[in-house]
């Protein structure tokens, strides 16, 4: 093994099981969307070795700071702030939901993410751009 | 040595919580040095995975309860090397007991691109678990569906390279380098099923829940 690189993969995959940042969230995202790295990032318009960096991130704090908080991570990891400020609503609530027996159909999740994307748009549209 | 200014800035940023980026800026700055100097305390025959897991084990302790490092008595790095280091000795010392007792799971002769040592170990999973817990385990262990993929493959004792390439996309790669890529991946989904069943037959005295 003398060829073997280290990689913040390995990091990421291990941060799964710590609740205060976004690895957990995001790999059940990824999961149940079917999506790899590859395709989280090009859905986040950035690279694909920013996605382990992300799931190092901490999960942002609830409003006021949660648009201050996803704007630094977008910046962070360059990537879109409205597309991660998406991802990251629908993460934080299918794995809430994952907490809760008999609540993770399908629809359920269509519908939960309909409501966050809608909640950020609005929130978004309301706040002057501070970025 | 004490915390350089850098490493200061780190800890500060960290213990206030309300940075979202910092433990990621930092893990992205300190990761590989940390795995580079641990690695040579544990010598270069020390399994890598382990040194890897016992420092990514660090950093994110260190995450959880950051007010135990203290900046005046050390570097940062130094405290995370020590503290990475002993969970090294403490992982590589539970395998060597855990070889001792449990023979058939896990068997010492078993190496990295061992495919004999690898097909035993696979063999000696199935006939300690039933098959649906053993699924059930898998799924907890690996969440990736790729990873899933690469289980079923070793589990299955697919021994061609191809179906390995095909599920990790590693078909534009030259033969050799998709082929130490196989290897490497195989040799680290299969340490991680070895370890996680370690702690769970250690956990039920020997039997899966």
């Amino acid at each position: 093994m003398n060829d073997y690189t280290p990689s913040l993969d390995r990091l990421a995959s291990l941060a799964r099981e710590h609740p205060n940042l976004l690895a957990g969230p995001v790999t059940l995202y990824k999961e149940q969307e079917g999506l790899d790295d590859q395709r989280l990032a090009t859905m986040l318009g950035c690279e694909v070795k920013a996605i382990s960096r992300l799931a190092l991130c901490e999960r942002p704090r609830e409003a006021p700071h949660f648009r201050e908080d996803v704007e630094r991570i977008a910046r962070y990891i360059h990537a879109d702030v409205m597309q991660l400020a998406l991802l990251i609503r629908a993460a934080e609530s299918r794995y809430a939901l994952r907490q809760q027996p008999g609540a993770t159909s399908p629809t359920l999740l269509a519908a939960r993410d309909y409501e966050e994307a809608e909640e950020v748009s609005t929130e978004d549209k309301g706040k002057p751009s501070d970025g | 040595m004490k915390a350089t200014v850098y490493e200061y800035d780190f800890h500060q940023r960290i213990l206030a919580r309300d940075d979202p980026i910092a433990f990621a800026a930092l893990a992205d700055w300190l990761y590989n040095p940390l795995v580079q100097d641990v690695r040579k305390r544990a010598g270069l025959n020390a399994d890598p995975v382990l040194v890897e897991e016992a420092v990514g084990e660090a950093l994110l302790n260190y995450h959880d309860t950051p007010e135990k490092y203290n900046p005046s008595r050390a570097s940062l790095r130094s405290y995370l090397v020590m503290a990475a280091y002993r969970d090294f000795q403490n992982a590589r010392a539970k395998e060597d007991r855990l070889a001792e007792h449990q023979v058939s799971l896990f068997d010492p002769a078993f190496h990295e691109g061992d495919r004999a040592g690898s097909q035993e170990t696979v063999e000696a999973i199935e006939h300690e678990l039933q098959v649906e817990e053993l699924w059930k385990l898998i799924d907890e262990i690996f969440p990736d569906p790729t990873e899933r993929r690469i289980v079923t493959l070793i589990l299955n004792k697919v021994r061609s390279p191809g179906p390995y390439a095909q599920a990790l996309g590693l078909g534009d790669l030259p033969n050799d380098e998709r082929l130490r890529q196989i290897r490497l991946v195989k040799y680290r989904i299969t340490r991680r099923l070895r370890r996680r069943m370690a702690q769970q037959l250690e956990r039920t005295g020997g039997y899966v829940q």
